[in-house]
């Protein structure tokens, strides 16, 4: 009965959060230097310290005091992004556009300054990261590449690469679905899309449940799909490794229209959902090496 | 003094003697009695006599009819000066109580429920069986000797047995009951209480007949007292520290013996790491989630007041009613502290209210509601409507449900009999939650959660 319930099939390698912890997260990953990966803010300064390509930052405002003059020095973008630098699940984030009249709109809404001061100033009380005070980060805002749109074309997808040790050990799209309210969150009813490592090429759509070779919300197949500037996202990925003290990291990326891959967040924790989307373990995939040629 | 019997352990005696005073004790029929002595005049002496004591209640079947007594029992079926078994109006009543009776059994509950529904009064000069009956009125003694009466004219082996009704007090009475020989067997009934072939784990019994338990020479003041307290104990051992110093050299038995800390709270806080551990293993090998790491182990303790089902029940509709009324101050956007401030006094206006209803209309498990841990239930559903904001309620209600089997577990864990006794005598046994804990946190195989959200991995047969 015990060794029934200890010895269990796991031909493929996959990996539990017991597993993830004690052999991926705790020797390759420093608790001092989570901060780096949390905080958005300190996540951008290194990136951008190491000339790798990410949004350009805008501003960032500490003080609600300081609201009124970095605002007022923002009026010649005619797009950008406001973000709680620690914000958790998306909450917070806010999507900027001036319309033909110059004013500022936010999901087809217009809005006043002073509603925009408000948002801004719940940001830094905390509103959105179950802390006690954060910071807001306004940044450039990236227009995805129509490879997006052919799969589906709304909402915020990216892609994910799992690195160890600087190598891309597995990656995975994310995409929102019509039932997902634009989050591109797995549990959150999104997508995941399945990705040849050494092809760049998208493999199979899970969508929690089974899996199929096209998005749910369109007939197109995407099973073969090649994914355009892959070799750059792989060598953007471990490029961001290496600025990392971290070792063991989910690198979120997305491709901008005209600048190409960006690197969005950073996470020391990643879930461990990629390897059901992949149909393969991350133990597996850690002990082949891909040795990608770049 | 107290004897050894079925129902009563006697131990521990001590007797405190000053120079003066001499003790000796001497058997009186079935009973024993001590014998203090001075020889010396016109002093005040105090004198104390002291031991544990340690009884069971117990309660006799009787049958429908009793067999014939047996040779020897008349002296248990004279009439006495103050138990008047054939006066007649104790025989006429005796008479009267057993016609439309159909058995021994029978008669015996009708001059047993006689008796019992004489109106009870401290009365306390002697009171002998008739007058008993005459006044209408009795305290224990008129009682035990008016119901040995009533039962000695019908012919049935009766007397009087005496002793103390234990209690945590310091008092100057004693008691007295009745009891029948049925069947070869003494059984007692206490009328002024109400016990009908029954004796109660607190009666102290000390002797039989119809005797005082304490007397003095004329012509000497004497005053005295019954001092009562409470020893606790072990249910394994037999209480007494010398004995548990045989079995274990470093046990906390002393810290509850001398009161430095009560039985039950020492056991929380013996059973803290115990519960952790199965919460740990329900994490990292069931892969259940929880509110938190320790929360389902202080939520099980405070469902030990009230009992698993309705804690459980109060509990939820606690942490989903506050939930619920704090919401208008969510949408406030306040600070993460003064909201929890705000949850907290809430739950606490609730549980009073509560308190108040229940108190108004007699509803039992809503007064228990200050039982609960305050704090433990405010985190909770603080947890609860955090998790809902992260999670999604679908998930925060999953986690909240595998708090409550959480919950459950500990709560088991905790009723396990003895367990109690176990910690306390060998707190040492903690050490192996440590070990335990050392082999588990080095656990990295698949939680069984786990096996479930990866089975399409799990069961395809290609490596």
């Amino acid at each position: 009965m015990l060794k029934k319930i200890f010895q269990i099939n796991n031909p493929k390698g996959v990996i539990g959060l017991n597993r993830r912890n004690i052999e991926f997260i705790y020797p390759h990953n420093q608790r001092k230097h989570y901060a780096m990966a949390d905080d958005k803010v300190k996540t951008k300064m290194i990136l951008h310290k190491n000339h790798i390509a990410c949004a350009r930052t805008y501003a960032v405002i500490e003080r609600i005091s300081q609201i009124k003059a970095i605002w007022a020095s923002l009026q010649c973008q005619e797009t950008l992004v406001l973000k709680p630098a620690k914000g958790c699940g998306g909450g917070g984030i806010k999507i900027l556009r001036k319309n033909k009249d110059g004013q500022w709109q936010s999901s087809g809404r217009t809005l006043t300054d002073s509603q925009i001061f408000h948002h801004i100033t719940s940001i830094i009380s905390g509103l959105f990261s179950m802390a006690s005070n954060d910071v807001c980060l306004i940044e450039e805002c990236i227009v995805p590449h129509p490879f997006f749109a052919e799969i589906y074309d709304r909402g915020v997808p990216d892609f994910r690469i799992i690195t160890l040790k600087e190598e891309p050990l597995m990656a995975m799209l994310r995409m929102p679905t019509s039932k997902s309210d634009g989050k591109a969150n797995l549990h959150q009813k999104g997508v995941g899309i399945g990705v040849d490592m050494k092809n760049g090429t998208l493999t199979k759509v899970y969508n929690g449940k089974s899996y199929s070779d096209h998005h749910p919300d369109n007939i197109t197949q995407v099973h073969g799909k090649r994914i355009p500037y892959w070799f750059t996202m792989l060598q953007l990925a471990k490029k961001t490794a290496k600025a990392f003290p971290l070792e063991y990291l989910g690198i979120d990326l997305v491709i901008d229209k005209v600048k190409g891959p960006q690197i969005m967040e950073v996470n020391v924790r990643p879930g461990l959902g990629i390897q059901l989307v992949n149909q393969c373990g991350l133990q597996s995939a850690s002990q082949k090496t891909y040795k990608i040629k770049l | 003094m107290p004897k050894n019997n079925v129902r009563q352990q006697i131990k521990g005696q001590k007797n405190m003697l000053p120079r003066h005073i001499q003790f000796t004790t001497l058997a009186e029929g079935p009973n024993l009695r001590g014998h203090w002595l001075t020889e010396v005049e016109n002093t005040y002496e105090s004198v104390s006599y002291s031991f544990l004591f340690r009884g069971k209640g117990q309660i006799f079947g009787l049958p429908q009819n009793f067999k014939p007594y047996p040779s020897g029992m008349e002296s248990y079926l004279v009439a006495t000066k103050n138990i008047q078994a054939t006066a007649s109006q104790i025989k006429q009543l005796a008479r009267n109580l057993k016609q439309g009776t159909s058995s021994d059994r029978e008669t015996i509950q009708a001059l047993f429920n006689y008796v019992h529904h004489i109106p009870s009064a401290p009365i306390i000069t002697l009171t002998d069986a008739l007058s008993a009956l005459e006044r209408n009125e009795a305290s224990c003694n008129g009682k035990s000797r008016l119901l040995v009466a009533l039962a000695r004219s019908l012919g049935y082996p009766a007397r009087i047995k005496g002793g103390i009704i234990l209690k945590e007090s310091n008092k100057r009475t004693s008691h007295a009951w009745t009891e029948l020989f049925i069947n070869g067997v003494w059984v007692p009934f206490d009328a002024l209480n109400g016990h009908f072939a029954y004796l109660p784990a607190n009666y102290l019994e000390l002797y039989q007949g119809d005797a005082f338990l304490i007397t003095h020479s004329p012509g000497i003041q004497f005053d005295y007292s019954y001092e009562i307290n409470r020893q606790e104990s072990l249910p394994m051992l037999n209480e007494e520290a010398e004995e548990v110093k045989k079995v274990t050299t470093f046990s906390l038995w002393g810290l509850v013996k001398n009161k430095s800390i009560s039985k039950k709270n020492l056991f929380l806080l013996l059973m803290l790491p115990l519960g952790g551990l199965m919460v740990a293993l329900l994490r990292n090998i069931v892969g259940i989630r929880t509110f938190g790491v320790f929360l389902p182990v202080l939520i099980a303790f405070s469902l030990l007041e009230t009992g698993l089902v309705t804690g459980m029940a109060l509990f939820l509709f606690l942490i989903l009613f506050v939930g619920f009324i704090t919401r208008p101050f969510d949408a406030l956007g306040l600070l993460h502290t003064p909201k929890l401030v705000i949850s907290l006094t809430l739950m606490v206006l609730v549980m009073a209210l509560g308190n108040y209803l229940g108190i108004s209309s007699g509803i039992a498990w809503l007064s228990s509601l200050t039982l609960f841990p305050t704090i433990i239930l405010t985190i909770s559903a603080e947890r609860f409507s955090k998790l809902i904001v992260e999670d999604g309620f679908q998930k925060a209600t999953g986690t909240l449900v595998q708090t409550l089997l959480a919950v459950g577990i500990c709560f088991l864990l905790f009723s396990i009999k003895g367990l109690d006794a176990i910690l306390i005598l060998f707190p040492e046994l903690l050490l192996l939650v440590i070990s335990a804990c050392m082999v588990l946190g080095r656990y990295v195989g698949l939680r069984w959660t786990e096996l479930l959200r990866f089975k399409p991995l799990l069961n395809s047969k290609i490596a």
